[in-house]
């Protein structure tokens, strides 16, 4: 009189089995949905009803109970109609129980076809840790292909379901495509000149250093930032399958990147598109799209500061904790900033040829607008020249794939130390070895360019990268020097 | 002429071509300003209510101010100011008034780099021999050459468009205090309360010229206030220089309008220094800025290649022919010590 099917919730980004109990009683007919539903789950029973009568099974007309556990996960959507049908045969004895050892997820229309629904990745993940072969609806089972260990059969309607669970062969779905190029990423040989920033991007993506480009209009800086992506290292497998999971969290399934994602929301974006959040059950935002990858805010004059505040924490943590009633989730958002600006407000203050019309209490209030506590966390801050035309006509640059093999000798030499070098705190930093010539040359700095505690240590952060880059073990005057000039104000 | 009449026909901050109209209509400026207090002749409330002031309150309020006023032919008022037609007959200052004639360096508002680190360099340069600079406090060009001025801890000048107790624009009063600090001086022929009207810039102008033995322009559109300079100055006897520009550039058409109606252009600080002598004489010989701080190898390539204006650092390492990392660590050393400095993304000579 009892039956369990096993499925799937998300807890932030991460799947959790849920499993679908559902117990077959005497009583006055009713169908109790228990376990934290949403509406649309709460839906289910006449959805369930229709599709078991349009498939030609009998409805138990006794009291049913279906609970959803763990019951303090809250569910959301159409997904556990499969899992409760199934559990209702099994727990009414109309098919054999050996129908409960699956995971299954799918929405069920009213004459029995199984439709997509959201969760597929989280589904396979379950299934490849639980053992059990998975059943999905076509749409949700390519989600689930990806995962390398998971069994996942594809059901087109509630009686494939049950011959697919008791064991008849059901159809696997096709491989996941190779993920074609994105799009987002550009090769950083088509940069032509601008070889203080590709210096600046280099040492970024080496340290994974926070990075601020101000220049004029046209002067490159989202190119530039789009090559970010390509100078890191590939994503290792357990990265990929994250960031694929924060994908499909927000409701956008990918196929497994290989590559950094970059996210690059517009600065009239809400708070909950950016950070997370939204009505319901919480849904991860752009930072959590960037997850192991590149946030990139173009025009950061333009963010409302309230948005800047609400970055701030998260991107200094690596995640988003949101709390609501009856819910805390937290979003992974292991994120590298990379932001442009104009350096005045009509974008011409510095450049070689034409004349800045802002009057300078306005460049002023300007650049207030950066300062404050976002700014401090941006390690490299260059400026962006507009190229000269004779640049235009140069060659080709170094390619991406170059820098990327300098970059990842850097990041080993971090991953040997423990942290990025971009996490490094001033203990840890002091804790570094320095040449005394290096530390002469910060202290002299720190003294004639009116350092602050903070842009001391964010110079000896870029100066550790510099000497990562150079792979060398204590660092010295040269990389100490370098980084003064990369430095941000202040 | 009463010291009287004039100062009080001065405190009605009128037009200079209307107060000569005036005086010449009723014979002196004690005529005017009591046809104008009168109400003989239509003025503004303001005016009418100025002119009736009396002396001894104009002079306590400029007391109270810390103005002084100099009177044309009187103490103080410079000479090579006084013999032109047209010269105000009251100056109102603070600081000290050069008696000699000094070089005039101007600009547009809307000045590019160039224009920019030239007039900074030429204000050092000139203030360095001595010989006072003078200019209008305007953003741009002007207020560069004062800095370069303060930079050589030279006299500079600034002639104002507006009332003594004013500071237009307001953010250069640290500018002004540090010219007046350093020995200049600030000159307008507005009384106490007169706001920078656009029309009262156009006659400023002939003070600028009048005040300077010649007239540099460093960067000037086809129009604008350093065209209106240069002309006062051909009007006054005065010698004009004008830096050559690209000869496509708007910024720049000015400048080379002039040349080729025979203004002389400039080249670089010693050759204007070089023409200048010729004119005001010899100036001192620069003081000795001690021995300049060693630099060696890409610090000096890279000090070399940077022009008056600043560059990027990228321009700069691309001229003195270094990669840019090596251009980054040594822009570093010298920024230590002192040899340049960094404004947003641009590296200029100097601190």
């Amino acid at each position: 009189m009892f039956a369990a099917v096993t499925s799937v919730a998300l807890v932030g980004i991460d799947p959790c089995p849920v499993r679908v109990e559902v117990h077959v009683g005497g009583g006055k007919e009713a169908f109790q949905l228990v376990g934290l539903p949403d509406t649309a789950v709460r839906e289910a029973k006449e959805r369930v009803r229709a599709a078991l009568l349009s498939s030609g099974y009998r409805f138990p007309y006794r009291r049913l109970t279906v609970n959803l556990a763990p019951a303090e996960i809250p569910k959301a959507g159409s997904a556990y109609d499969l899992p409760i049908a199934l559990a209702v045969l099994a727990a009414s004895g109309m098919v054999p129980a050996a129908v409960t050892g699956v995971v299954a997820l799918g929405e069920l229309a009213l004459d029995g076809a199984v439709r997509p629904a959201r969760g597929g990745l989280g589904a396979g993940i379950v299934a490849a840790a639980a053992g059990f072969p998975c059943l999905l609806p076509p749409g949700s089972a390519e989600e689930a292909a990806v995962v390398s260990r998971a069994e996942v059969r594809v059901v087109r309607t509630l009686a494939e379901a049950v011959a697919a669970a008791l064991g008849e062969t059901a159809p696997s779905p096709p491989s996941p495509p190779p993920e074609t190029a994105s799009g987002a990423s550009v090769d950083l040989a088509w940069v032509r000149g601008q070889a203080l920033a590709r210096r600046a991007l280099e040492v970024a993506a080496a340290g994974g250093h926070h990075l601020l480009m101000m220049g004029p209009p046209g002067a490159g800086k989202t190119m530039l930032a789009r090559c970010l992506p390509g100078m890191l290292p590939a994503l290792t497998s357990a990265e990929s399958l994250e960031v694929a999971c924060a994908w499909a969290a927000a409701g956008r399934p990918r196929p497994i990147p290989s590559e950094p994602p970059f996210r690059s929301p517009h600065h009239t974006a809400t708070p909950a598109a950016i950070v997370g959040g939204g009505s319901g059950v919480p849904v991860p935002g752009e930072l959590t799209l960037a997850h192991r990858g590149v946030l990139f805010l173009d025009e950061l004059g333009e963010f409302p500061p309230y948005l800047l505040d609400a970055l701030r924490q998260p991107i200094e943590e690596g995640w988003v904790h949101i709390a609501r009633k009856g819910i805390a989730v937290r979003f992974p958002c292991d994120v590298q900033v990379a932001a442009a600006a104009n350096p005045c407000p009509c974008g011409y203050a510095g450049d070689r040829l034409v004349a800045c019309t802002c009057p300078p209490a306005g460049v002023a209030r300007y650049r207030r607008r950066f300062s404050g506590p976002l700014l401090d966390r941006f390690d490299l801050q260059v400026a962006v020249p507009r190229l000269d035309p004779a640049d235009l006509c140069g060659p080709e640059g170094e390619p991406s794939a170059a820098v990327r093999s300098r970059v990842a000798v850097a990041r080993r030499l971090q991953a040997e130390r423990g942290a990025l070098n971009r996490s490094l705190s001033r203990r840890d930093l002091d804790a570094l070895q320095w040449r005394p010539e290096a530390t002469r040359l910060l202290r002299a700095a720190a003294d004639r360019l009116a350092l602050t505690a903070r842009g001391w240590d964010r110079v000896r952060r870029v100066a550790r990268t510099l000497a990562d880059l150079a792979g060398v073990g204590a660092v010295a005057e040269e990389q100490v020097a370098e980084a003064l000039s990369l430095r941000a104000a202040g | 002429m009463s010291d009287e009449a004039r100062l009080r026909l001065a405190f009605c901050g009128l037009h200079p071509d209307r107060a000569d109209r005036l005086k010449r209509a009723f014979g002196s400026p004690a005529g005017a300003v009591g046809a104008l207090a009168s109400g003989r002749v239509a003025a503004p409330e303001a005016v009418r209510a100025a002119a009736a002031l009396p002396f001894a309150a104009c002079r306590e309020r400029l007391a109270r101010l810390g103005v002084t006023p100099l009177f044309r032919g009187g103490a103080g008022y410079p000479a090579h100011l006084a013999d032109l037609p047209g010269a105000p007959d009251v100056l109102f200052s603070k600081g000290a008034l050069p008696a000699q004639p000094g070089v005039a360096i101007v600009g547009t508002r809307r000045c590019t780099r160039y224009g920019t680190g030239l007039a900074r360099v030429y204000g050092q340069a000139c203030a360095a021999v001595g010989w006072p600079v003078i200019s209008g406090l305007a953003r741009g060009a002007d207020a560069e050459a004062h800095r370069g001025v303060v930079d050589a801890g030279g006299a500079g000048v600034a002639v104002l468009g507006c009332g003594p107790d004013i500071v237009y624009p307001a953010e250069h009063r640290p500018l002004l205090e540090s010219l007046l600090a350093g020995g200049g001086g600030m000159v307008t022929e507005y009384p106490p309360g007169a706001r920078p009207e656009p029309w009262r810039f156009p006659p400023r102008n002939r003070i600028i010229a009048g005040l300077a033995g010649a007239v540099v322009v460093v960067e000037a559109g086809e129009t604008g206030g350093a065209l209106i300079t240069a002309a006062a100055a051909l009007e006054q006897g005065r010698h004009v220089f004008a830096v050559p520009g690209d000869v496509g550039r708007a910024t720049s058409r000015g400048c080379n309008l002039l040349i080729r109606d025979g203004a002389t252009p400039v080249l670089d600080p010693a050759d204007l220094v070089a023409s200048l002598s010729l004119l005001l004489g010899p100036g001192r010989a620069p003081a000795p800025s001690g021995p300049a701080p060693p630099v060696e190898g890409p610090g000096r390539a890279l000090l070399a290649a940077l022009p008056p204006g600043g560059a990027a650092l990228e321009e700069a390492a691309t001229a003195a022919g270094l990669g840019v990392a090596e251009a980054m660590a040594a822009l570093a050393r010298l920024e230590v010590a002192g040899l340049v400095r960094r404004d947003g993304g641009l590296v200029l000579p100097g601190r």
